[in-house]
């Protein structure tokens, strides 16, 4: 691992005042190399007007009609 | 009258309006079965039994007096312990609300109140809602009425134990990631998350303000149907629920599946399942088929998307909210509760807001190619057979049980960042004696064709109504 883990944990306490709870939460925030990655691959897929306030409206719009 | 705890929901409120039993001899029931086989199944926190008589012997009076009788007159209910009542106590399933007592009261258990239903208690539950499983350090964990060493599933655990060993008629469960499916499925008992926005949220304990979803755990569909025709509807106190008409659930549940196009994805949602899961669903595919429904076996686009950005909104909700907790008192919550919350610490700002602004595209794009061809989706609830609490404990498990606990909600996560409406029931029992769910997934407030189709199924099969051996 490249130090991801130790930065991940360092940032959390300076951002947050966190600390890792367990060892189970220190494997999970290393695991987070995994969003990163997956994440990587979506890059590209928003567009500028993207805002989250458009979920409202796509349950309007694909909504069922009468069975 | 015997048998009076076997009755559904429906039954039990038919039962009470037309005088064959009275609502202190439903709680009696409950109480019976509670006693027999709470000791083992540890599905409740709290029981009110004096508030409980009382209320009873309120609704009977009504009866014989001949007021107006509500749609749930003289139903007893317990809820998972998450719902505010104003002045009792709602523990959230943490040490960390072990003593709290909120001021308001919950929209959904006030329209069910309105209707004649009253609360006898407060179900087990993981803490905070977060755990897919059961597990719980501070009340304990909840056991499996059909095979007591493994998972209920979870995060509403006691809901799903409890309805499923007859304990109660209905509970409330909360779904933000699966959390009334997956009960739902390991239990045996009938599930449905609703559309987001369907069902208020006022009085219910936030986990994700974006994914957090009300609904019902009962033996049936109809039951389902029943709950939902009393909670639908805009909440003028929860501004983010739907003002979208509700519909009479109960009316469109008429056994007639002709027409119906089902989806049987081939991607992700079978990955990694287990030959028993998926031999029950070809078996249940078949009856739906028998009623007139045609079966399309079809890949799913954008799950990469899905999983992707549904796996961090959630995550980074309930780090924002638990963090004074996190600063102050993490040693307070499961190993297996702060270690899921603490990741999200470190998902940036702008990874959050791409999730959540993508949400809209990328359902309308999925609604698209997805719900031309078929009108809903059916998958196991969960894919493999039920595991053990000790299997998926990561608080005393080695390295790596964590993967094991995550797999178990890994079919139900996507439809809550889509935020479709789905519905889990029995279609089965795995080598195990456990039950196996199947999930049904629609469009948008697509609840009552989704019920419906879960209807028709246990008109033709009794999975539903089996009694779990706790009971003896």
């Amino acid at each position: 691992m490249d130090g991801f883990p130790q930065a991940t944990e360092a940032a959390i306490a300076r951002w947050f005042g966190v600390v890792p709870p367990n060892d189970p939460g220190r494997r999970m925030a290393a695991d987070l190399v995994h969003t990163i990655a997956a994440f990587e691959k979506l890059r590209g897929t928003m567009v500028f007007e993207d805002e989250p306030s458009s979920f409202e409206a796509a349950l309007q719009a694909t909504k069922e009609t009468a069975p | 009258m015997t048998g009076l705890a076997d009755l559904s929901l429906t039954e039990a409120a038919e039962a009470v309006r037309t005088g064959q039993a009275t609502s202190r001899e439903l709680l009696d029931a409950c109480w019976t079965n509670l006693d027999k086989a709470n000791p083992t199944l540890n599905a409740t926190i709290w029981l009110d039994r004096e508030g409980a008589e009382a209320a009873a012997k309120a609704a009977d009076q009504a009866v014989a007096d001949k007021k107006p009788l509500g749609k749930l007159h003289g139903v007893p209910m317990a809820h998972k312990d998450m719902y505010y009542q104003a002045g009792k106590l709602s523990t959230a399933g943490s040490a960390l609300r072990r003593d709290w007592r909120p001021t308001i009261t919950c929209t959904a258990v006030a329209r069910m109140a309105a209707e004649g239903a009253y609360v006898f208690g407060g179900l087990n539950m993981a803490e905070f809602a977060q755990n897919p499983t059961g597990h719980n350090k501070t009340y304990g964990d909840c056991h499996n009425p059909w095979n007591p060493p493994r998972i209920t599933g979870g995060s509403s655990s006691g809901s799903g134990a409890a309805v499923a060993a007859r304990m109660t008629y209905a509970a409330l469960g909360s779904d933000t990631g699966g959390s009334i499916r997956l009960p739902a499925a390991a239990c045996g008992v009938t599930g449905i998350k609703p559309t987001q926005t369907r069902v208020s949220r006022y009085g219910a304990m936030p986990l994700s303000f974006t994914h957090d979803n009300v609904g019902p755990l009962t033996r049936t569909a109809r039951d389902c149907a029943r709950i939902m025709s009393v909670i639908a509807g805009h909440d003028p106190m929860d501004p983010t629920s739907a003002r979208e008409p509700v519909p009479d659930y109960e009316a469109a549940l008429t056994g007639d599946l002709r027409g119906l196009r089902i989806g049987v994805p081939t991607t992700f949602f079978l990955d990694n399942a287990d030959a028993p899961v998926l031999a029950a669903m070809d078996e249940a595919l078949k009856v739906l088929a028998a009623r007139g429904a045609t079966v399309t076996r079809m890949p799913l686009p954008l799950m990469d998307a899905v999983a992707a950005y549904g796996g961090i909104v959630s995550r980074v909700e309930a780090a924002t909210i638990h963090a004074q907790w996190m600063r102050d008192d993490p040693q307070a919550y499961g190993q297996h509760i702060s270690s899921r919350m603490y990741p999200g610490y470190a998902i940036p700002a702008p990874y959050y807001v791409e999730a959540l602004s993508r949400r809209g595209p990328i359902l309308r794009a999925f609604a698209a190619e997805v719900f031309s061809p078929v009108d809903v989706l059916v998958t196991p609830t969960i894919p493999t057979c039920i595991p053990t609490l000790a299997e998926t404990d990561i608080d005393h498990g080695p390295p790596g049980t964590e993967y094991k606990f995550l797999a178990v909600s890994i079919n139900t996560r996507p439809f809550n960042y889509l935020g479709l409406p789905a519905v889990s029931m029995n279609c089965g029992f795995d080598p195990n004696g456990c039950p196996i769910g199947l999930q049904i997934a629609g469009r948008p407030f697509a609840e009552a064709r989704i019920l419906a189709i879960a209807d028709a199924y246990q008109r033709d099969t009794d999975w539903h109504t089996r009694r779990p051996p706790v009971l003896g």
